[in-house]
Parts: structure tokens; sequence; C-alpha cells
């Protein structure tokens, strides 16, 4: 049975080690009991394709605690993509308000988000997520360009996170030599090299095959479990399912319960 | 890994491609070297000869109306002058016309006080004042036949029926005057016109000024000494009478420089072309760069840096070959005077042209690279995200 | 089945600017390489024609040209009455006796040139058959009228009908404007040759030009005169002394030339990135139209086709600038000065010509050529497979 136990193994045994890394995970991350880590207001979005005017989300609210495994699911067009997107702080909303660990989004100027961005969230996306003429710890150290730390420091800490992934014997492939699944480990490895709160993933296995995708699957729910990360993925895999805490439907941008998600705690 | 490898990597992602651009840029700005050798070899040649205390003296008319012989004494006692001395354009073809050079007939003993800037070395200069057939050649037209000094050479007669056999006793130092010019002694000239009707005149007059105060007075005083005699005169400095040689080239010159511009028009629009269709290709990569948190800033920069660096080397490579070839040809003689072009015909680099070029090629980088890098910086993620899927 | 020419058309629509301004790389290489081959065509063509077939052109003996010649009265005299040389109807020999000065004038600008001065009398223009009055009338002798060419007409300060010219020792007044065809001529001032004997204190000439008689060879002819013992004279048909001359030309346009070709060669390069980058963007397509059933050679015709319109594209506005280019030349500018071996000023007038317009063709259809074959070679042998893969 496929239960990408290797993995598993790899990230656990990193936590058992004396002299713990740089991922400290959650805990005491100064979150208020009982306030959702992430907090979404009534927010609405649109957008123009060619002439027609969709409605991604209609005055969705819902919030996340701290420390969920997450998965938002639903058809196409059902504005899945468009939500991750505001929890990233990659889009903004046209009315309402997203709020992530006390911070209202809307306030920030665009170079403010992107700051927040680079120190708050790590983001893996379906495809092209790595640069093709970067190896694959420097794309890892990536992120790291943008903090002061000296080059020493960002070599290890990539080199780090490539281990948590169990890529320390690939760290110098480049994404052409590298499988599907291999460069989808490499993406988590950069999502989560600066230690973000939230981790953010749009159709992780999408393109994966069945082998891969449990194995990306599983590396995300022990970061979550054993880094505390908080964790929201956008996808269609109904194998899913059985890895995260928390499913959140939506339909033609509402909610899909229409009011509280299934399984939200307060 | 810092900002600097990204930018490095990403030259090479296509190699053939930044090959080509390179390549393309290079030839570009060896022709916009080549161009640009005009306009520096006037002003080279203006340089050179422009002496601010020479002064010129030739008939109104033209120089094909020669003065009275008198007018050199008349002209050499006029307060201020510090000496004179005078030339008689022969004309004389070693081989075939087209390699025709100035030869003109003088008076060797005022040559060093009209001249002196010219450092020709005093022993040659006493064996041209004493050796009646004597001559003194400058170093490109020595160079361009083989000439030797102690060499015995003969001019075929133009305009004087007559052939002249030459001693070479020295030659005129490179970065004085014209370097193709020939030197001998007028009455050489004159004694070998004696059964011919003899040698009437001079063709003009130089005159050396004591100190440079003195220049505009000395040309006032000349032109108006012969105002109303039977050859009025033009008195300018040397600077202006050369100045005067390039104005027939002046519209041909503007016509080549056009077509560097378009040269350099046609660079742009590749060179913009190609860093377009690199950054529309990278369009994920960027929506990538900046969902992680990259700024526009930083992005814009490294695109530049791309384009920038392309434009550089290919600038490197095009104005160091045509430094290359240029200074070959010169070496072999293949350059000078030439009978279309005229002194422009010299092609010679300097590293003035060499750093005109190579700045073109520059700012033709950071423009054409410009307004690709500036669309693909402000990309907004969400849009570009939407794009890959 | 050949790919509909609407495929590449449209995909070079859709990507506008990378369509553009590689057209505007072939069209600016189009319009530097027909503006150099007009100059100097014009140049060429000028020296080339200058010569009337059946003229001979007489002066000293190892001379190079008229302007450092000089030929005696009494020379002069005896080949105007030399059999061989043709008369007029009523009778007056068909010799021009001529004295060539290059004294300077000033331009309507203020600039200083050397212009040259031919000395003649009446007979040149029977002589010079091309040259025809245009304006005005024929100089009367000895008052100091001149006749001007149309290349001079506008240049210098008082060069035309009616104006006063100053050159030389004294002022001369403009009667007329004659035309040579583009002949060298047509950049000369000419006047009484008594009055430019005056002017120069010279009682000789250059040289003489004669019409040889229909019924003589020209080597008789030649023999008569080289052969005289009383004098020391050259002689050479008329088109054999202006073809020496554009001899000199030839480095121009071996210049030209290499020019052109590294011009077009860097265009090459910008336009084979162009061609790789569209195929390498769209080998889904090509893998759609292969799996459609075209074939390997409708796509390299396809996509070759493609870079072919970009370049003919690219050699009409190439073209169109270039013909701009030669107006705005020979309207503000009054054509192109060159110096000739006579040292004087030659002003040569820009025409687009076929032959220039034909290189321009040549240049556009060769980078599209070189451009697109390597490319659309790359586009054709794609493997189905691989190009649906990618997509």
């Amino acid at each position: 049975m496929l239960d990408g136990s290797g993995v598993a193994a790899t990230a656990g045994a990193y936590l058992a080690r004396p002299g713990r890394c740089h991922l400290q995970g959650n805990a005491g991350r100064g979150t208020a009991v009982g306030v959702p880590m992430i907090e979404v207001r009534e927010v609405s979005r649109l957008y123009h394709r060619g002439v027609d005017l969709v409605h991604a989300l209609e005055r969705v609210s819902l919030g996340i605690p701290a420390g969920r495994f997450v998965a938002l699911m639903g058809p196409s067009g059902s504005g899945k993509s468009t939500l991750l997107n505001l929890l990233a702080g990659l889009d903004r909303p046209d009315s309402g308000e997203v709020v992530v660990a006390g911070t209202r989004l809307s306030r920030l100027s665009e170079d403010e988000l992107a700051a927040w961005r680079a120190r708050h969230v790590g983001l893996v996306f379906q495809f092209f997520n790595l640069l093709p003429v970067l190896s694959a710890v420097e794309n890892v150290e990536l992120p790291l360009l943008l903090t002061k730390l000296p080059r020493a420091d960002r070599r290890r800490r990539a080199e780090t996170a490539l281990s948590v992934v169990g890529l320390a014997a690939r760290i110098h492939h480049r994404p052409a030599q590298l499988s599907g699944g291999e460069q989808q480990r490499v993406a988590i490895a950069r999502a989560i090299v600066t230690d973000p709160d939230l981790i953010v993933a749009d159709e992780p296995t999408g393109d994966l095959d069945a082998k891969s995708a449990v194995e990306v699957l599983t590396l995300l729910r022990e970061l979550n479990r054993a880094f505390e990360k908080t964790v929201v993925m956008v996808t269609h895999d109904p194998r899913a399912e059985r890895f995260v805490d928390t499913v959140i439907r939506l339909d033609k941008g509402v909610l899909a319960n229409g009011g509280a998600p299934a399984g939200q705690s307060a | 890994m810092s900002y600097t490898r990204l930018v490095w990597r990403n030259l090479f992602r296509h190699p053939l491609r930044t090959l080509f651009t390179t390549l393309s840029i290079a030839l570009s700005i060896f022709l916009v070297c080549a161009v640009l050798t005009l306009p520096a070899a006037m002003e080279r040649i203006i340089a050179r000869v422009g002496s601010s205390v020479r002064i010129s003296v030739h008939h109104e008319a033209g120089l094909t109306y020669w003065l009275p012989f008198s007018y050199v004494h008349k002209v050499r006692a006029i307060p201020g002058v510090a000496a004179v001395n005078h030339f008689s354009w022969f004309g004389g073809i070693y081989d075939e016309p087209k390699n025709q050079f100035p030869n003109f007939g003088l008076d060797p003993d005022h040559v060093l006080a009209v001249w002196p800037d010219y450092k020709i070395d005093p022993r040659e200069l006493a064996r041209f004042k004493r050796i009646r057939n004597a001559c003194l050649v400058g170093g490109a037209t020595m160079r361009k036949f083989g000439w030797q000094v102690g060499q015995e050479i003969t001019l075929r007669g133009t305009i004087f029926p007559v052939n002249l056999t030459l001693l070479i006793v020295g030659t005129i130092p490179e970065g004085a005057g014209n370097p193709l010019v020939l030197w001998f002694n007028r009455e050489y000239l004159e004694e070998a016109m004696e059964s011919q009707g003899g040698l009437r005149g001079v063709g003009m007059i130089w005159v050396r000024a004591d100190a440079p105060e003195h220049v505009e007075g000395i040309m006032h005083e000349v032109n108006e000494l012969f105002r109303n005699s039977e050859a009025q005169v033009t008195a300018e400095t040397e600077k202006s009478f050369f100045m005067g040689f390039f104005g027939s080239f002046r519209t041909f010159m503007r016509l080549i420089m056009a077509v560097g511009v378009l040269v350099v028009g046609a660079v742009v629009l590749i060179a913009a072309n190609t860093s377009a269709m690199g950054i529309r290709e990278r369009i994920p990569e960027i929506a990538i760069l900046k969902s992680l948190g990259f700024g526009r800033r930083p992005i814009l920069l490294a695109l530049l840096a791309e384009s920038g660096t392309v434009a550089l080397v290919g600038g490197l490579v095009g104005a160091g070959t045509a430094w290359g070839l240029f200074s070959a040809l010169s070496r072999a003689g293949k350059t000078g005077y030439s009978q279309l072009l005229g002194p422009l015909g010299q092609f010679q680099m300097s590293s003035t042209v060499f750093a005109e070029g190579v700045s073109v090629a520059l700012v033709v980088g950071l423009i054409a690279g410009f307004v690709p890098a500036w669309n693909g910086a402000r990309l907004g993620v969400v849009e570009a995200l939407r794009r890959l899927f | 089945m050949a790919i509909p020419l609407a495929y590449p058309v449209r995909s070079l629509l859709v990507r506008k600017w990378t369509s553009v301004f590689t057209a505007g790389g072939v069209a600016l290489v189009v319009t530097a390489t027909v503006l150099l081959l007009t100059l100097v065509g014009g140049l060429q063509r000028m020296l080339a024609s200058s010569g009337e077939p059946n003229n001979v052109v007489v002066l000293r003996k190892g001379s190079t040209n008229d302007g450092v010649s000089q030929v005696t009265r009494d020379a002069a005299l005896a080949l105007r009455t030399m059999p061989g040389v043709a008369r007029r109807a009523d009778g007056e020999p068909l010799a021009s006796f001529e004295l060539v000065n290059q004294p300077f004038m000033i331009t309507r600008g203020g600039g200083r040139e050397i212009v040259l001065i031919r000395g003649v009398e009446p007979v040149a223009f029977d002589v010079h058959r091309a040259a025809h009055l245009v304006q005005g009338r024929m100089f009367r002798p000895h008052v100091g009228e001149v006749v001007v060419g149309v290349g001079v007409r506008g240049r210098y300060v008082g060069a035309s009908l009616g104006g006063e010219i100053e050159f030389g020792r004294r002022t001369w007044k403009v009667v007329g404007v004659f035309d040579s065809g583009g002949k060298a001529f047509d950049s000369e001032i000419w006047a009484d040759v008594a009055d430019v004997q005056d002017d120069t204190r010279r009682s000789n000439y250059s040289g003489v030009r004669l019409t040889l008689d229909p019924g003589t060879d020209f080597g008789t002819l030649k023999q008569r005169i080289e052969g005289d013992g009383r004098f020391t004279l050259e002689a050479k048909p008329e088109t054999d002394y202006y073809r020496e001359q554009a001899d000199t030309t030839q480095t121009l346009y071996v210049l030209v030339v290499t020019l052109a070709v590294i011009m077009a060669i860097g265009a090459v390069f910008g336009a084979l990135n162009t061609m790789y980058a569209a195929v390498a963007s769209r080998t889904a397509e090509i893998g759609t139209l292969r799996a459609l059933g075209f074939g390997r050679g409708a796509i390299l015709r396809s996509f070759l086709g493609e870079s072919l319109v970009l370049a003919g594209a690219g050699f009409l506005a190439g073209s169109a600038l270039a013909a701009l280019g030669v107006l705005a030349v020979n309207t503000l500018l009054s054509g192109v000065q060159f110096s000739m071996m006579t040292f004087s000023v030659a002003t040569v007038l820009l025409h687009l010509t076929p032959g220039s317009l034909l290189a321009g063709f040549v240049i556009a259809g060769l980078i599209g050529l070189v451009g697109g074959l390597a490319p659309a070679w790359r586009a054709a042998r794609l493997r189905v497979v691989d190009a649906l893969h990618r997509a």
C-alpha cells in the first residue's frame, strides 16, 4: 500500500535530532487562543475574462485555526484558487477583509504585501514552481535572498529544508533532472525554508502520478504535524481528504455547505 | 547563489539565442566604430596640423593661382613674424595616379624655423639643406611604397613637364602634420624647369608667428598688405585652412553617419525583440519570484542586467574587432589618403572611438531591454499566474 | 496538402510586436543598403556615362587629367585641322579647345569649395553633345559671361540665371544653365576660354576634345596625334578617360558591399532568434497540424513562408524609407559631393535605381531565407508525439 512512509520517517527523524533546525513550528507564535489564525470576512472578488465578468467569490466568510491542514475543494470555476490567492496575499478582494495572524492584509501596500508574503507564507504551485536554470538548493535559497542572512547561512538553511523533504542527495540537480514528485518536494522545501506561518498549496499533486502524489501529501501532513505549520491546499484529488483535518467546499463562488464549513471549530 | 548568479544562469538558458544576439550586436558595433572613425579622423587631423602659431597665406582665388615670389620677402618683414617658408605643389606621381600623395618644393633653410614642432631629426635636416635633390618623406608614404632612407626615387611630373629624381635623406616623424607629404628643395625644380620657361612664383606661403597673440595682427597685416596688388591673398590660420578641405566631404560624411544611425536603429530593434521574447517566456518564473516576495525593482534590475551584459559583450567584441582589423590594415599600409575619401580613408581607431562604440552598445542594451523588462517586472502576480493556468 | 497562407500570416499578426521589430530590423538594413548603393551607383554612373562615344580626349603626354595638363595653342590648332576629326554641317571642325581651372567659390551656406571651371568656345556644345541649354542663352566671348551646369545652380552665391558669381580675380555673370544628363559636366561652370586664360594668366590650354569622324578609325587618329614629333600629346577615347576616374570608385563599391553584407548578417541573427522562438512556442500547434495530417514539407514551407513574409514586409518598408532618404538628400542637401582626381567637387544627385532596389530585395530575401530555414527545418522535424506531449 502506498503510504509515503519513507518521507514521513525522514521528517520525523529530522526532528528527533539534537539541536533542532530553524523550523520552529507555530507553537507560541502569539496567536490568541480561540482566535482563528486566518479570518476571511465577507470577501468578494470579480474579474474580467475576455468580455465576461466572472464573480469568482461572493461574500465568503470563514475562519481557519492555527495548525490546521485544510483542503479547499470544489468543481472547476468554483473560486477555490481565487480564495487561496487572497489568503496568501497574492491578490486583493474587491470587498471584504482578509486577516492573517492578526494582520489586515488590506492595510498593506503592494511592497508591504510582498514583504509580508516573503516572511509569512510559503507557496507551492501545480506547475512551473522551480526556475529551470537553478539547481534544487539554489531554488530553495531564492526566498532567502530577500533576507539579510549571510550566504553561508542561506546555504545551510536551504540544505536543511531539502533534507527535511528527503532530497539531501539531490541538492545540486536541476529541475530537468528531477521527477515530477521530486520537483514538488523541492518546491515544498522552498516553501518552508523561511519558516513561514502559513503554507499555501495550489493543486500540488495535480500533475503527479499516484505514488508521488501520496508522497507529497504525506510530506505536507508531516510538516503540518511536526512543525505545526498551518497548511491550506486547493485540490481536486479525492485522496487528499484522508490527509487533511478539514475540507472546505466551494461552488460557484460561495461555500457549498452554506454557513460554517464542516469540521470547523471555533 | 546570488542575484548575479541568477542573471548569469539566465544568459545561458538559450545559449544559441544569446550567441546570436551578441554577434548581431557585435557586427553592428563594428560598423558603428568604422563610421565613427570618420569624424574622429577629421578631428585628429585638425588637431595634429592645427598649430596655433602657424598661418597659411594663399591667393584669394584658389590654390591654382600662384603668388609672386616677392611676397615671401614682404611677409617676412611684417612685425611679429618669426619665420616664413613656402610651398609649391609639384603633383608628381611615383607609380600610379591613384596612389598620388602630396609633394611640395620648399625652402630647406627655413624648415626648422617654421615647423619646429615636427621634430625632424637635425642630422636629416642638415642633409636636406646640403644635398640639392634631397627630400624628406612622411611615414605613411614611406610605408606605402616600402621606401628606405638613402633610396633614390623618381617622381613623374604631371603639371610640370619634368621628372624629378630625389634622394630620400630622412622622414617626417609621425604625429606631425600630414603623414603623406614629401618635401624637396624648390630650387631643384626651378633648375629643372629652366629650359621649359622657368618657375614663376610660389603656390602658398607659410608663416610662423612669434607668439599666439600676434596671429590675428599678422593675418590682418598680410591681407591689407596685398589688398590692391596684382594678387590679393587670404591669410588664415593653419586650422582654418585644413578645415576648408573637409567641406566637400561633409555631405558624404553625413550620409555615412546616417547609415550608422540606421545600423544602430536596427540593432535596437533586434535586441529589443530578443529581450522581449526571452522575458515573455519567463513570465511564469517572474510570477513565482513575485509570489515569493521579490519586488518590482530587483526583478527589473535583474532583467536589465541581462540585456545590458549581452550588449556589453557584443559591444566589446565588435569594437575590439574593429580595433584589430583597422590596426592591421594601417600597419599593412592599406589605409590612408584615398582618392575618393581624401584624408578620411585612414580608418584609424582610437581609444575614444572604442569607448564610443562600447557605450553605444551599452545604451542600446539598456534601451532595448528596458520596455520588456519594465513590463515584465510590473506584471501583476495573479495576472501572471492566471496566464499560466 | 499545403497549409493555408492564412496560418503563417495570422501567426505573424498575433505576435504583433515581435513581427514589427524583426521586420523593422530588416527594413533598416534594406534602407541602408539601398541608399549606399544609390550613392555609389550615382557616382559610378556619372563617371562612366560622362564619356561620349566617338569623342577623344587629347592631353599632354603623361598627364592624368585635365587639371594638370598643358597643350599649346600651336598644338591645338594642328589638332583642329587634322584629318579624322569630324566636322559640323557648316564645315567647322568638332574640336573643342578647353582650359580647366579650379578656383575657390563660396557656397550659399558660407563654405568654401573648389569648383571646376572649363574655359570653352561655343563649339564645346557640339562636341559634348549631351550638354544643352535649359535656361537662358550661351555666353558671349570676352565679356565675362558664363553658363552653369544644373548641379551648380543654386549651390553657390549668385549661381542662378541672371546672378553674378565670384571666382578667380573677377566677377562673372550667369547667362544660362545647361544640363548634360547626369554627366560630370553638370557640376562645372563653362566660361569663354579667352576669359579664363586671362584670369589664370595662361596662354595655353589644358587639352582638346575632338569628335572622331565616322569614316576614321580611332587607332589611326591616335597614331597621327601621338606620332606628331612637334608636340608630346596623348589621345584616348573620352569613355576610357572617365572610366579611369571611375576606377577609384571600385574601392568604394567594395566597401559598400562589405557594409551591406555585415549588416545583413546581423539582421539574419535577429531573424533566427525570432523564428526559433516562434517554433519553440508553437510546438503544440505543430503537433496538432502534424496529427491532423499535414506533412513535414508543409510545415517547413509554412514557417519558411512566415520568415519570408517578414522579410518582404521589411523590404517594402525599407525601400519606402530609402526613397524618402533620396528625396531628402536631393532637395535638402542638393545632392552629395565627391571630390575626384582633380580635387574639384562634383555633385551627384541620387536616383533610386532598379539595381539598388533589386539589391535590397535580394538582401531581404536572403535574410528571410537564411533566418527562416534552420528554424523551419526544426519545426518540420519535430516528432508528433514530442510536440503534443509538450503541450
